[in-house]
């Protein structure tokens, strides 16, 4: 039992005792500006070395999991695949062209993720500019920021007919594709510039801590170039770009666990697409190794929507963890061939011809790529513009099978194309339409 | 008892001032038969002064300054009593108060939010307060919310599923958030408490489709305890609980000793549950075309024999439980204390289903000094609750059974040794049943320590400190091969971490300017502070018996918030003639979670109460004669929700991985530097009037509810680099009207029956959301849209004619004629003119939010001290979509099939119909109205010469039963439940929800 009444003294330093309790709780605890302990912050990370390399390395993963959204609509679109039974309507309308709406997620997806990435590469290219790195780690977070900010946006160009050119926070107006595609190689450009202008050695940091393994710089951002300045029509640049890249290197993503392969993922995690029979399967030439390599020609066919279209499951990417190439070597000899034979003349459509060759007849790879193993075409099957580019048209469909460059492949073509896209370009999402008062005109 | 409290607090404890005091004693009686009343408040009008009549009806009110003064009797169930008397130092005045029974509440002293005890009367807005005997004589409850279901006008109170161990959702006055919750928040003893009922794993639902777990965490106090509870229902009442009250409050208060000899209470119940009832399930021994799909590779053909197996009664069971409570309470001149300890075994009633608690609790107030009163309480909770999976997800025991032809036959296997896969979604129910373990296990300390000090007589100081800390465990196993023949077996142990902590500072004074006008001063500081920790730990790829987290593939996250909030208040409450009381009160408040550019926010509050019945000029005229009392008040109020995430204010990096390297990338929700609470204002009127000599009252509030700013999660334009932000844009009203009827319909010494009959009715709207098509959509059919009742059925319909009666088609389906076939409506998208495409169309087929509710509670005393109560409990015009009769019909074993197989209907007309019949949700809608028998309650004194002989004061036996019948149109198992547990907008929907059981309970309490 405790006293009847605690004495006065007792109760004074009591009360005392309470009071500073009372206070000190008070007034420790009253602060309000509490940080989230989850995550940095993001002054912390704009302002520190190591958190501009972790945005640089969040970058290369936003894109490297972003590639099934750019991939998608451009198989879809296309004739590269078909849509299974379980998969999402917008998928199937995307296929078929039928109940399109520019509310789907399908829509949005490739917009949004190119945004995304390139609000990463501006926080390492802002890192860059305010902080000090070391030159090595500067330029290398540079040409790897505009490379990846270049990439982004060039699989936008190839999808959307306006779009915006960069980011920015009120949401960016848009403009014609052809100021992007000129915004694209000023990027690569700057990419090819900064790493240029310093030694291995002083790269040792960036390629250790920043640079994604399997990436290799020089080569992609050459590969890009070479690319882009095709579509620009820059083609004597492009021919200079493609010689640049190394034909016995891949640079590619890639998805050690714990992270996977989106395509795998949408392909064989979630079963809504498969390698479309009638279109991919069936236009082969006889002989054609590559059909294989892309599509599992023995398995049985597929439950498709709608029901008459025929569906074999993918093969490339069945792998959990298998890397997605940013570009294949092959891809350089049919760009050339293409600058070439646009170029015109006897000699260039010569120099063409034998690169086409060159594709077509190739059974050993030197690096993980299809080896188509057919004939060559004779000279006088390859000796004006138009011959070159139907047998480009060709080469391009089953050597670079779901890159996402199919589609623009149909828009550049032109007569040589293949297939009619269900839609020429994605309309610009709804979301940006109804959010953005400066985009969608 | 009711105000035992407050003496204890110190408020009208006795205390040395001036040395020239007087003093007050007398006795409290019953005036019809002169019995002793105990617990009868008396109190020194216009001070600080009073105390309780003990168990002789005695009391003696000590240090009375000298003077003429009124004395204030009040008790539960009686009328108020007032005396005149001249009090001079030296002898104490006697004054005998005989009081009359009375339904009347006005004398009722409540607190509300955290100013000072106040006399409802003097109170603006109405407050519902429910008595400890209420909640602790509530048959077969281990939770505190279960116990209030149908004791409150104008809160829905629904019991989400009947597993044991909690679940249980109160809206007070409709829903007040779309992405916040809808809980109201709780506060036992001045200290705030948790109530989560996030899931930490899944067991309900499927966890993408709703998290909400099975349980909520007010199920671990044992309702017992409890004193008083006081419900506030708005922000009328709630202001100064600031930008935690959108959906009201709970204050809890719970019991403590008194100065005496000790009380030794135990008690012990033992109850028995079943299920109310069980599906009905396809019985006779013929296919049909539900088996030959559903069960492939066995050649079934509709037509045929079939053996059928209906397994419920392997999975239901006859649950008994038991309850164990010993209580200890009593005190000396300056110390009270009270010890309880409680053991509760509660058996569900599906196998393996089952829920422990062990509970403690002391309290002990300490005077220091005269003026000075220092309590310190605590309450120890350790439970354990072995839950079962149901609901939405393939491994839920009783969706296995919807979902399953009854020709399949789910017993062990004695030739493969083991429990076949069900065709259809892969686990065995009974397998699921004996092999899976779900336990939940949780540590907690709720506790708290406050002084008073009393340094004038008109001036009172109280600080507070309270804290409720728990550590929550799950422990979900699934071993290998379960679900399937390659299934590798998974363990996920969550550990979750929560304090709450709060702070409080408050002053009281009271001002008489003269006898007429009195001005009640309250204001304070309050600091809170809530924080939580999850722990996750899995594995996968496990090896046989493994039954923690280990095996081949291992992971672990944690994730930390804490979010505090700090304010200062004031009320006034300026009191004329003791009949006319003016109110008025600012909260001015501060959240971590709000935007640094909206930190500060101010909750004020108005109000009146004119206790007109009492005004002369009435008491004179005719009015008099037809009213016995009268009171009006009217109050305005606001309040505030916290945002729905602590950290929306930021751009929030997220970590990732690439290629075996750590990488930050910005979260494409972006921070909000403006974000601010949700905020409530409410404005109600509302009256209090007595007939019959007090024995007829009508207690009648009309609200009207507006919450602006809700939080929703805005698009914004992907070329930001962000697609979306929480910005304050929302809308929504509840408007409605609550009545309480009380009657004393026979008052002899010998037989009382009262009755008490409540009903409240709600209109929600969503006035606004981000944009006016915006449809939300939150877990199958619950929609919020514009216009409508949060929380709306959205979805598929039949084609009907110009009259409105269903299309019905022969069909032909691949190369098939089925005949006689629904179709489901289809919009037309015209663009040009031009058809382009043919969409399924979506329609609002239902609101799961009720008209109206109403509860009747009667009660009637018979001779010898026997006490029987009767609590009927209705909910009308609320619909339930029964996913569960959808499912069972789909699937073929529903009784229904029957039909079908005897060729009563076209084949496919249920099970395998082929025309998508199980996406026209319109079918699926049901009236889920229902009154339930929520309570039933005999209490029988036992002889005091029996008693006597085991050495006891006194003994009870009680007989009492539960949810023992429900009247309703609803074709399910019970229209109660929902899938979604306590989520805000996904509400009514029955998808193999376990019924809640039908329980009979005897107990015996023995008084020391």
């Amino acid at each position: 039992m405790m006293p009847k009444v605690v004495t006065s003294a007792g109760a004074r330093r009591l009360v005392r005792l309470c009071t500073a309790a009372v206070l000190a709780t008070t007034i420790a605890s009253c602060d309000l500006d509490l940080e989230n302990p989850n995550a940095p912050t993001e002054e912390e990370i704009v302002s520190s070395r190591d958190g501009i390399i972790a945005v640089a390395v969040g970058m290369q993963g936003q894109f490297a999991q972003s590639i099934d959204d750019w991939l998608v609509t451009s198989s879809l679109a296309t004739d590269e695949w078909g849509t299974r039974s379980i998969a999402l309507i917008s998928y199937i309308s995307l296929f078929t062209g039928d109940n399109f709406d520019v509310a789907y997620d399908v829509v949005l997806q490739p917009y949004a993720r190119t945004y995304q990435v390139v609000n990463s590469a501006n926080i390492v290219l802002e890192g860059v500019q305010t902080l000090t790195l070391g030159v090595g780690l500067e330029a290398g977070l540079g040409a790897v920021a505009n490379l990846f900010k270049a990439m982004a946006l060039g699989f936008a160009y190839q999808q959307y007919e306006e779009l915006a050119v960069d980011v920015d926070p009120a949401g960016a107006p848009t403009v014609p594709r052809a100021q992007v595609l000129d915004s694209v190689i000023v990027l690569l450009e700057r990419a090819r510039a900064a790493y240029g202008s310093v030694s291995a050695a002083d790269l040792t940091e960036f390629n250790a801590r920043a640079l994604g393994p399997g990436i290799n710089l020089a080569n992609t951002v050459d590969a890009m170039l070479a690319r882009y300045y095709l579509f620009d029509g820059r083609y004597a640049e492009a021919i200079t770009a493609a010689d640049r890249v190394d034909q016995g290197v891949l640079s590619e993503l890639r998805y050690p666990a714990p992270t996977v392969n989106p395509v795998r993922n949408l392909a064989f995690g979630l079963n809504y697409v498969g390698g479309l029979l009638r279109g991919f399967a069936r236009q082969a030439q006889p002989g054609d190794a590559r059909v294989q390599y892309w599509v599992d020609t023995l398995a049985a066919t597929q439950a498709a929507n709608p029901p008459d279209t025929l569906l074999k499951p993918l093969k490339k990417y069945s792998g959990v963890n298998e890397p997605f190439p940013l570009y294949f070597p092959d891809e350089m000899k049919l760009i050339k061939a293409e600058a070439l034979a646009r170029q015109g003349g006897a000699a260039n459509f010569a120099a063409a011809a034998a690169l086409v060759n060159e594709v077509r007849t190739d059974n050993v790879a030197q690096v993980d790529e299809p080896t188509a193993a057919l004939a060559p075409l004779l000279p006088t099957e390859l000796d004006t513009e138009a011959e070159l580019l139907d047998a480009i048209a060709y080469e391009r469909r089953y050597e670079l099978y779901e890159q996402g460059l199919r589609w623009e492949d149909t828009r550049r073509l032109g007569t040589a194309r293949t297939t009619t896209p269900t839609f020429e370009f994605l309309p610009l999402p709804r979301q940006e339409c109804v959010t953005n008062p400066v985009a969608c005109g | 008892m009711t105000f035992r409290r407050f003496a204890m607090l110190g408020l009208f404890a006795p205390m040395v001032v001036t040395a020239q005091t007087g003093s007050v004693q007398g006795r409290v009686t019953d005036a019809a038969n002169g019995q002793p009343l105990a617990n009868a408040q008396v109190r020194i009008e216009g001070t600080v002064f009073g105390t309780l009549s003990d168990a002789s009806g005695a009391f003696a009110v000590p240090n009375v300054p000298p003077g003429r003064r009124t004395i204030v009797a009040r008790r539960i169930g009686y009328g108020e009593e007032r005396r005149t008397v001249d009090v001079s130092s030296g002898a104490p005045v006697t004054v005998d108060i005989a009081m009359t029974v009375s339904a009347t509440t006005l004398g009722e002293v409540v607190v509300t939010g955290v100013a000072t005890p106040t006399a409802r009367r003097e109170l603006p807005n109405s407050v519902e307060t429910v008595s400890g005997e209420a909640v602790r004589d509530a048959p077969a409850v281990s939770a505190i919310d279960q116990a209030l279901q149908g004791k409150i006008a104008g809160a829905l109170i629904s019991e989400n599923s009947g597993q044991p161990g909690g679940g249980v959702s109160i809206r007070l006055r409709g829903t007040n958030s779309i992405l916040g919750g809808a809980e109201p928040l709780y506060v036992v003893d001045g200290v705030i408490i948790d109530n989560n009922a996030e899931a930490l794993v899944s067991l309900g639902a499927n966890a993408t489709r709703g998290g909400a777990a099975l349980s909520n965490r007010l199920a671990d106090l044992d309702p017992a305890d409890v004193e008083r509870i006081e419900v506030l229902k708005g922000a009328a009442a709630a202001a100064l609980y600031g930008s935690r009250a959108n959906n009201g409050v709970i204050q809890i208060f719970t019991r403590r000793g008194r100065a005496g000899e000790a009380r030794i209470t135990a008690s012990t119940e033992v109850s028995m549950g079943e299920t109310p009832e069980k599906y009905q399930l396809v019985s006779i021994p013929t296919a049909g075309v539900g088996d030959s799909i559903g069960l492939p590779g066995r050649g079934i053909r509709p037509g045929q024999p079939l053996e059928r197996f209906d397994i419920q009664d392997q999975i239901f069971r006859t649950a008994y439980s038991t309850t164990q409570r010993l209580s200890l309470a009593g005190g000396a001149t300056n110390t009270t204390y009270y010890l309880a300890g409680s053991w509760q075994d509660e058996a569900g009633i599906v196998r393996n289903n089952d829920y422990e608690r062990l509970n403690f609790r002391g309290t002990v107030t300490q005077q220091i000094r005269p003026n000075v009163d220092l309590t310190v309480h605590g309450n120890i909770i350790r439970s354990k609750a072995d839950f079962i999976t149901e609901g939405e997800q393939t491994v839920g025991v009783l969706t296995s059974i919807i979902f399953t032809p009854t020709g399949f036959n789910p017993n062990f296997d004695t030739l493969t040794g083991r429990y076949p896969y069900n065709p259809i979604l892969g686990p065995n129910p009974l397998e699921i049943l004996n092999r899976y373990e779900a336990p939940e296990e949780l540590a907690r300390f709720v506790g708290g320590a406050e002084g008073t000090w009393t340094p004038l007589p008109s001036l009172t100081l109280k600080y507070l400190v309270g804290i409720d800390d728990y550590r929550r465990e799950v422990r979900f196993l699934q071993p290998p091969l379960v679900n399937s023949a390659t299934f590798t077996g998974s363990i996920q142990n969550p550990v979750q971490f929560s304090r709450q902590f709060n702070n409080d500072l408050t002053a009281n004074h009271i001002w008489s300017f003269s006898d007429r006008v009195r001005l009640n001063t309250g204001a304070g500081f309050r600091f809170t502070s809530n924080s939580n920790e999850v722990l996750r730990a899995a594995a996968s790829d496990l090896p046989p018996e493994q039954t923690l987290v280990g095996g081949a593939i291992q992971s672990a996250s944690q994730e930390r918030s804490e979010v505090r909030t700090m304010g200062l208040f004031i009320e006034e409450r300026l009191s004329f003639n003791e009949r006319l009381f003016l109110t008025g009160g600012l909260n001015f408040e501060a959240s971590s979670a709000f935007g640094e550019d909206s930190r500060w926010q101010s909750f004020p509050r108005v109000g009146v109460s004119w206790v007109v019945g009492e005004e002369p000029f009435l008491q004179e005229g005719g009015l008099g004669s037809v009213f016995t009392s009268l009171r009006l008040r009217a109050a305005y109020g606001q309040t505030g929700g916290q945002p729905p995430g602590a950290y929306f204010r930021f751009a929030n990096f997220a970590n990732t991985s690439f290629s075996g390297r750590a990488g930050l990338v910005e979260s494409t929700i972006r921070g909000n530097p403006e974000l601010k609470p949700e905020r409530q204002r409410e404005w109600e009127i509302g009256l209090d009037a007595g007939w019959w000599r007090e024995r007829l009252l009508l207690e009648a509030t009309y609200y009207d509810k507006r919450t602006t700013d809700l939080v929703l999660n805005v698009p914004l334009p992907a070329s930001s680099g962000a697609l979306r932000q929480f910005q304050n844009i929302g809308v929504l009203t509840n408007k409605g009207a609550e009545f309480t009827l009380s009657t004393i319909n026979v008052a002899r010494p010998s037989f009382t029956w009262r009755s008490r009959l409540t009903y409240a009715a709600n209109r929600n709207r969503i006035e606004r959301l981000t944009a006016s098509s915006d449809t939300i959509i939150v877990g199958y059919l619950n929609a919020v849209v514009e216009g409508q009742p949060i929380g709306v059925f959205y979805g598929g319909v039949y084609q009907r004619d110009a009259s409105g009666n269903r299309i019905h088609r022969d069909t032909t389906i691949g190369g098939n004629l089925y005949r006689n076939m629904p179709r489901r409506l289809r919009d037309s998208v015209v663009v040009g003119g031009v058809v382009t495409s043919r969409p399924f169309a979506n329609r609002i087929i239902g609101d799961p939010n009720p008209d109206f509710t109403m509860a009747l509670l009667n009660t009637v005393e018979l001779p010898r001290g026997i006490e029987l109560s009767v609590l009927l409990d209705g909910r009308f015009g609320n619909d339930v979509a029964n996913f569960t009769r959808r499912i069972t019909e789909f699937f073929g074993a529903d009784k229904n099939i029957e039909k079908e197989i005897r060729g009563d209907t076209v084949p496919f007309a249920y099970a395998r119909n082929p025309v998508g019949r199980i996406n026209i949700y319109e079918e699926y809608i049901e009236d889920g109205s229902f009154v339930k028998l929520r309570e039933v309650a005999l209490s029988i004194p036992i002889s005091a010469s029996l008693v006597r002989r085991i050495g006891a004061n006194g003994a009870t036996i009680r007989l009492a039963g539960r949810n023992l019948h429900t009247w309703t149109d609803y074709t399910g198992l019970d229209p109660e439940v929902n899938l979604f547990s306590e989520s805000t907008v996904a509400r009514g929907v029955d998808f193999a929800t376990l019924p809640l059981p039908r329980t009979f309970s005897a107990g015996l309490n023995i008084n020391f």
